[in-house]
């Protein structure tokens, strides 16, 4: 197995699992196709797919190599419209953070595109494929409902203290804790749009499994200090790039 | 004197509640501020179940709530018994915050007068006891509860 990251911790660990393809990632909870549809909002439940039109079968492409050996996704396939989705994970122990969000993206799925920033991480595929990975990062250890929010616009939150309940601030209120059930509601959409009926997204993790599970380093978790060989890795790749030079001519 | 309380989570309306009246109900509490993220506006298509806006109860006074509570100041009304007043709300704090919190002693609602204050109000016009009570931003009436002291 390729070396995925470095370091000893439980942290290190978590991060290589999550890079790691052949690691099959634990599920947690249940979400309906239509119920990931309607967070998703870029169609209604049960609309066709927007493509291309013409279809490409009937249009004149030009001979292109890469074409005859990549086979494409289902959704190039069909000429799907690129759509996203996008995640912002508290500091507060979240399962996954964007930089370890993007790494393992580009390892696991074929055909996306990551887009990485400090508190938001932002994926963008073909319709189709895309539903069927968003399902994949809702119901598994990617996602949790109190911690990781699903945010199209409004991102703001992912440094601030939790609410009582253990949910991250969420400007738009789109992730309820339902007090009666104890289980965090979708009540709109990923960009704010108000939904008919909430989207149940689960019980959040207790904070034992979250620190079990997180891929931060924390001090009052595991600090990376403590981590010996990750900041020995770290300290390699500092002085051979600047030994070696930034930028060499 | 003030004592700062830092929760380290934002506290919902039910727990804001009963922290103020466990506080105002000690001796020596003069004042009592608290700071945090504003509320949202009532929405009328707003489901009830998910409303966090509430009018709350303290000292048998009606409040109602504009923000959400991550901070509060209390004022001491005699500075020497800080450390027994500062003592009591940590018993409090200890029972009703189970997730941690900071407490300390120190200067953290403002005594002088600001330039705004005195725009707002006329030159020194704000009695003593209402300085510092609010932000520039609203009015001392939205934000300012007096409750009566046997």
């Amino acid at each position: 197995m390729a070396q995925y990251y470095p370091g000893t911790t439980k942290v290190a660990q978590n991060r290589r699992n999550f890079t790691d393809p052949n690691y099959k990632l634990e599920k947690l909870r249940e979400i309906s196709d239509e119920g990931v549809v309607k967070i998703l909002g870029h169609r209604a439940p049960g609309e066709d797919y927007k493509s291309v039109h013409p279809p490409l079968d009937e249009m004149d492409e030009e001979p292109d190599y890469i074409k005859e050996i990549v086979e494409p996704i289902d959704g190039a396939k069909a000429g799907d419209r690129v759509r996203y989705i996008q995640f912002v994970d508290s500091m507060y122990f979240a399962p996954a953070q964007p930089y370890l969000r993007s790494r393992s993206y580009l390892n696991r799925y074929r055909g996306i595109d990551a887009g990485t920033l400090s508190g938001r991480q932002i994926i963008e595929a073909r319709e189709r494929d895309l539903e069927r990975i968003s399902k994949e990062l809702l119901e598994t250890e990617y996602f949790d409902p109190a911690r990781t929010g699903i945010r199209g616009k409004s991102v703001h939150g992912h440094s601030l203290r939790l609410d009582e309940n253990g949910v991250m601030f969420d400007m738009l209120r789109r992730q309820i804790f339902n007090k009666e059930t104890g289980k965090v509601e979708m009540v709109k959409d990923q960009i704010g749009k108000e939904l008919d009926e909430p989207v149940v997204l689960g019980e959040p993790l207790d904070e034992e499994t979250l620190k079990n599970k997180t891929t931060i380093y924390r001090v009052d978790g595991e600090a990376y200090r403590d981590d010996k060989d990750a900041v020995e890795i770290l300290h390699k790749i500092h002085v051979t790039r600047s030994e070696g030079g930034f930028c060499p001519e | 004197m003030d004592i700062q309380v830092f929760p380290h989570r934002i506290l919902g309306s039910d727990r804001t509640e009963m922290l103020l009246n466990r506080i105002e109900s000690l001796n020596n509490v003069k004042r009592t501020v608290i700071q945090g993220p504003r509320l949202p506006p009532e929405d009328p298509s707003e489901n009830p179940k998910y409303a966090e806006k509430r009018v709350i109860t303290v000292k048998d006074k009606e409040i109602e709530l504009k923000v959400k509570t991550g901070r509060v100041f209390v004022d001491i009304s005699n500075d020497s018994d800080v450390i027994d007043v500062k003592d009591e709300i940590e018993e409090i704090c200890e029972e009703l915050l189970p997730f941690g919190f900071d407490i300390n002693i120190g200067k953290f609602i403002r005594t002088q007068r600001t330039v705004t204050d005195n725009l707002k109000y006329g030159n020194g016009s704000v009695p003593d006891e209402l300085i510092g009570m609010t932000d520039q931003s609203a009015r001392l009436k939205d934000r300012v509860t007096i409750l009566k002291k046997d």
